[in-house]
């Protein structure tokens, strides 16, 4: 079953990066797949539609439970990241307040790898960030503000 | 989750956090550690604890100065950075944040000049910490004082008076009972040219006159000692593990040739009233500031302990240690290196008291 989910989140994923204008080849690098087996896929074979169901509930979870179960059923932080960063729908803000003592906590948790340090504070890359809000729950200092961006698409 | 790993070996404790992205490591070495208690205090997430500081130095007890709660430190570095001793290290992939630009550090350092240092070891002997080792090479006595001594071995009559009276050991005779094939009481007499300073006592102490001796000094001056000759050559070390930048040395040296730069500007009070001489104070501080006046012991209006703020290095210690409140230590100023972090910024200006 995991497995099914998994294809399930690679087709989910494929069809976005397509339609984000990504050749089957660069699709293909991307998820590490046979550049066939993403045809397959794109082509809604191979694929129980069942999973592709169940992996589109799982995109519409919190950002953290989606986070966290893709990173459990995949194992695997760089495809976890390309997964969460195309099928999520919402856009994030965050500020790093200058109470921030650069410990680090924050950047070692962001499973996203969304976090830096620069001059002993974090950094906040918005493009990668899924809201998961695992930072903030680590930051001792709370210095962490995370917003939904409403506006925009 | 990326978790702590605390490790205590003897009296060294770490505290590390590893992740693919970075290590941190903050290690403490207790022998170094003056109990002043600056990291407790700056610690931004309370996980340090100032241990019984007066039971330790006092009774002995076997407990570390201060105890790293590793389920709450977040290893930022802070109380590394502003320990006045550097009993505290943090590195960040095994390299010290003391290397690394954008961590403040305090501007403190002691040096000795082997230009102007004539090695006399004031330093060495005054340093509270041991952390000085003076190496110092001798000018050759022999260079220093010339002249010439011969003895004639014909008048000598092996009395051994010249090898008592010799103030530097120079002269060697060899002693033996007499037999009838050799009957002297003493086969031979030498003189050590490296050790003779050519003082003449042997030769005005002979009372067979057998010694003519002449000291070059005293017939010439002087004018053909080679100065070179007279060079005390050495070397000077600092121990900057153990040192605390106290200015003991700075003081103490004769010729300006120690120079000590302090991180914390401040003031030492003691209210003579309070103080009740228990001596703690004295024994907690690392620079040897504090003591007991002893002439004016028990004199009305004397000091009950007597501080010498110039050796102060304002890290608190005593202040903390002193079990009547007798003690106030005041901070005025935090030297240390820049830093673009407002948060680190506003820690450091903290400690200001």
């Amino acid at each position: 079953m995991p497995k099914h989910i998994v294809s399930g989140l690679k087709y989910l994923t494929a069809v976005e990066l397509i339609r984000d204008g990504f050749s089957q080849k660069d699709v293909a690098n991307i998820l590490e797949m046979d550049r066939s087996t993403v045809s397959h896929y794109l082509n809604g074979r191979n694929l129980s539609w069942n999973s592709i169901e169940v992996a589109e509930i799982i995109t519409n979870f919190c950002s953290r439970d989606f986070l966290t179960l893709t990173y459990a059923l995949l194992n695997d932080s760089e495809k976890t990241r390309i997964i969460i960063k195309t099928c999520s729908k919402k856009k994030y803000q965050a500020k790093v307040e200058d109470s921030c003592i650069g410990c680090g906590l924050c950047a070692d948790t962001c499973l996203m790898n969304a976090i830096i340090l620069d001059d002993l504070k974090a950094e906040i890359d918005a493009e990668w960030c899924c809201g998961c809000l695992m930072c903030g729950d680590v930051c001792p200092t709370n210095s962490i503000k995370i917003s939904e961006e409403k506006n925009g698409s | 989750m990326v978790a702590n790993v605390k490790e205590v070996k003897a009296k060294e404790v770490t505290v590390k956090r590893a992740s693919p992205e970075e290590k941190r490591e903050l290690s403490f070495k207790d022998e170094i550690c003056v109990g002043c208690g600056i990291c407790e205090k700056i610690c931004p997430v309370q996980a340090i604890e100032l241990g019984p500081i007066n039971a330790i130095e006092r009774t002995g007890v076997e407990e570390s100065k201060i105890s790293i709660d590793e389920t709450k430190c977040v290893l930022c570095g802070m109380c590394s950075s502003v320990c006045p001793v550097d009993a505290l290290e943090f590195d960040i992939d095994e390299k010290s944040i003391k290397e690394i630009e954008g961590y403040p550090k305090l501007i403190k350092s002691a040096e000795i000049s082997d230009e102007d240092c004539i090695y006399c070891k004031a330093c060495e002997t005054a340093c509270p910490r041991d952390a000085i080792t003076i190496a110092r090479v001798l000018p050759d006595r022999s260079k220093l004082v010339t002249g010439e001594i011969e003895i004639d071995k014909e008048t000598c009559v092996s009395c051994g008076i010249c090898e008592e009276m010799c103030p530097a050991d120079a002269i060697t005779m060899e002693h033996h009972e007499p037999t009838s094939a050799e009957p002297t009481v003493s086969t031979d007499i030498n003189v050590d040219k490296e050790k003779c300073v050519y003082c003449l006592i042997c030769k005005k102490s002979c009372p067979v006159d057998a010694i003519k001796a002449v000291c070059r000094s005293c017939s010439y001056g002087e004018y053909d000692l080679n100065p070179e000759d007279t060079e005390i050559k050495g070397s000077s070390f600092i121990d900057e593990e153990a040192c605390v930048d106290c200015g003991w040395c700075q003081e103490i040296c004769p010729v300006d040739a120690a120079h000590v730069e302090k991180a914390f500007e401040g003031e030492l009070l003691i209210d003579q009233e309070k103080c009740e001489a228990c001596g703690a104070c004295l024994e907690i501080c690392p620079c040897n500031v504090l003591s007991f006046p002893k002439e004016e012991f028990g004199k009305q209006g004397a000091e009950n302990v007597r501080a010498e703020e110039k050796y102060c290095i304002y890290c608190g210690a005593c202040e903390k240690a002193c079990p009547v409140e007798a003690i106030e230590v005041k901070r005025t100023a935090v030297k240390h290196t820049p830093t673009k972090s407002k948060s680190w910024e506003k820690k450091m200006e903290s400690l200001k008291t």
